[in-house]
């Protein structure tokens, strides 16, 4: 073990302090000059519209809860589905708000359509990537900032790839119990987690799982896999002696376990869905969760596709416009 | 002026980076953001147009085509971090809370899947620098390492590596920014990173390496790397010698001078009263310039000559008093002393 490098370092500080202002390296790149300073904005030009105005905050009860594109000149828009459940109205990048009400909702991409209503107004639209352009690791990309007067930066960061379900947790810690008594031992039970709301209990002894009989730790996992979050799965377990049953709603793993990993503590709110996904490309553009749901463009101002998860400090998992646009006529196809 | 300082365990934790020791005099928050946007912005700009930015994407893509296979997953069994290799015999720079300590055993894995094993050298607590050493000749393309004093602040750069640990599908992770602060054995950008990133290598435009990322703290903006200063400057006895760690520099010699680097080489900021330095008559304003007829580059080299020999030492320092050259012999005292 390390032994703690801060007297070391204190060596030096005091020096420093007292030094003020002698040296000539003490420089630092000014703020608005920074990858995510003001200046990217006036560097968009005239793109800087373009990537506002299709854009619109999801409020429920006056607080932002997702972002989303407009698709449709009559009102209608994308956003993320599961961020954006029990929005009431949206905000425009000119201030202006509206009431939305859900049309559509798409559990493999966790896409919604979302439609604005009492407005006769035309809205302009997402302006969707060339199908000929393409956009490699390494392209620029842009969204709008949270209350969608600014303008973030960053780049595709790493290979699409298909996102693979992580299945639902309960949140609790198993241990296999020794022969002579049936059962798995519950060793640990994760506070707010989907076990600790159904109340189990450490020592709980678990016998079955949906009527199913269980002899190993190895199997309850290979049955969670094949479960999402939300679903309900009914224990029997033997709590000092006494059978009985306890109905779990399985929880998200990144709820139940990422209070403990450490990299998840140095990033901020991260999105409560973030696996599963057809298809994702991914970004390093510092988005907050509730931005999830807006579009991600190039410096053109295209639509590259909408971010659909907040994954960690350096990952936004963004669906490309491939995987959306098939969703979105069908959908539109049977609105208008 | 400590701010927002985290206890930190890096071995064992490899996958976790170093939190938060950031050091507000060193990579100073003294000035206003007024005075230093007055003196800056003729100095510095940001790109003006979609044009410019996409001829630094261009810039990139290209380098990335060149540098992305020097790049390496370094896993042990409690943790997994990053480095970049540097030379045709298997030379790879990473982080020193990665190799954790000198002579480890531990596997490499390439960015297309290959594993290779390799055995940690040497490097340094204080910068946290670290090297280490593929057994055999990996026969992989390898990164050009950037000359001192060649990156400086402003300059854009890109960071790579494994985030969270390797992952074949996702491959390595780019994260693009500029140079925020460079001063001593760190440097700051905005190239975002997170645990497993540690030991990664900070590329410059064209594609050598400037920095190896060492810690973060919560602020998106303050990502740390080790500077190849560091590296180049101490380059033979990370080579050769153990892992210098904080542990042993309380028990090496002590001289007793705060110094930061300047020009000519270590300008004396302070003399710590009843030290070697005092009792030799070294004062605030002196540059010191070589110890044992090697030239002080950097202060990490400084403090790691003068640590790694014995308490009661004989050593020669030259230096510098109003531009007079100067070369005494003095014996090394013990830190604990103070």
């Amino acid at each position: 073990m390390i032994p703690n490098p801060i007297p070391f370092f204190a060596f030096f500080v005091c020096a420093c302090c007292l030094t003020g202002k002698i040296k000539q390296n003490d420089e630092s790149l000014p703020s608005h000059l920074r990858l995510n300073g003001s200046s990217i904005g006036n560097t968009l030009g005239k793109h800087k519209e373009d990537v506002l105005q299709p854009s619109v905050g999801l409020y429920r009860n006056d607080k932002l809860i997702a972002h989303g594109v407009l698709v449709d000149r009559k009102g209608y828009l994308l956003s993320k589905a599961s961020s954006s459940v029990g929005a009431r109205t949206i905000r425009t990048s000119n201030d202006q708000s509206f009431s939305i009400r859900i049309r559509k909702r798409d559990e493999h991409t966790d896409l919604a359509l979302w439609q604005i209503t009492g407005s006769a107004q035309t809205w302009k639209t997402v302006q969707w990537l060339d199908q000929n352009k393409s956009a490699g690791l390494g392209t620029w990309s842009v969204s709008p900032g949270a209350e969608l007067k600014d303008i973030k930066l960053g780049v595709l960061s790493a290979n699409p790839r298909v996102i693979l379900r992580e299945g639902g947790v309960m949140g609790v810690l198993l241990e296999d119990t020794n022969s002579s008594v049936a059962g798995i031992t519950i060793t640990e039970v994760l506070p707010q987690s989907a076990g600790d709301r159904a109340g189990l209990r450490i020592m709980d002894r678990i016998l079955r799982l949906d009527r199913r009989t269980v002899r190993t730790t190895e199997q309850i996992n290979q049955l969670l896999k094949t479960k999402d979050p939300g679903d309900l799965l009914t224990l029997r377990v033997n709590r000092r002696g006494k059978e009985m049953d306890i109905r779990v709603t399985l929880g998200h793993r990144s709820v139940a376990f990422d209070l403990f990993n450490r990299n998840l503590l140095m990033s901020g709110p991260v999105s409560k869905r973030k696996d599963h996904f057809p298809l994702i490309i991914q970004n390093d553009l510092p988005l907050h969760k509730e931005m999830m749901g807006g579009g991600l463009y190039n410096l053109r101002g295209e639509c590259l596709g909408i971010n659909i998860a907040r994954v960690d400090r350096v990952t936004t998992y963004t669906l490309p416009y491939p995987i959306i646009l098939p969703i979105l006529s069908g959908w539109l196809n049977e609105l208008l | 002026m400590i701010t927002s300082v985290k206890t930190n365990k890096p071995i064992g934790h490899l996958r976790y980076f170093v939190l938060c020791l950031f050091i507000a005099c060193s990579l100073p928050a003294v000035e206003t953001e007024e005075e230093n946007s007055n003196v800056s912005a003729q100095r510095y700009s940001f790109p003006s147009s979609v044009s410019e930015l996409e001829t630094i994407q261009a810039r990139i893509q290209s380098s990335l085509a060149k540098v992305k296979h020097t790049v390496v997953s370094i896993e042990a069994e409690d943790g997994a971090g990053s480095g970049v290799l540097v030379s045709s015999d298997g030379l790879i720079l990473t982080a020193a809370h990665v190799i954790g300590e000198s002579g480890r055993e531990m596997k490499v894995v390439f960015e297309d899947g290959t594993e290779a094993n390799a055995r940690s050298l040497g490097g340094s607590e204080l910068s946290d620098a670290g090297m280490l050493q593929l057994m055999d000749s990996p026969k992989k393309p390898f990164a050009q390492i950037a000359e001192s004093s060649e990156s400086k602040v402003g300059d854009w750069c890109f960071a790579l590596g494994h985030p969270s640990g390797f992952d074949q599908e996702r491959g390595l992770v780019l994260r693009v920014g500029r140079i925020i602060r460079k001063k001593e054995e760190t440097m700051q950008t905005d190239c975002r990173l997170l645990g497993g990133d540690s030991g990664g290598p900070l590329f410059s435009m064209d594609g050598k390496v400037i920095g190896i990322h060492s810690r973060i703290s919560h602020d998106p903006e303050e990502n740390f790397h080790t500077t190849i200063e560091s590296f180049r400057s101490n380059w033979d006895y990370f080579l050769n010698e153990k892992l210098h760690t904080f542990q042993s520099m309380q028990n090496g010699g002590f001289l007793g001078v705060f110094c930061e680097e300047s020009n000519d080489g270590l300008l004396v900021l302070e003399v710590v009263p009843d030290t070697p330095a005092d009792k030799a008559g070294i004062m605030a304003g002196d540059v010191l310039t070589r110890l044992d007829d090697s030239p002080l580059d950097t202060r990490e080299k400084l403090t790691i000559m003068v640590s790694s020999k014995r308490p009661g030492s004989k050593v020669v320092l030259d230096y510098l008093r109003d531009s007079f050259e100067i070369s005494i012999r003095l014996e090394l005292g013990e830190r604990d002393s103070l």
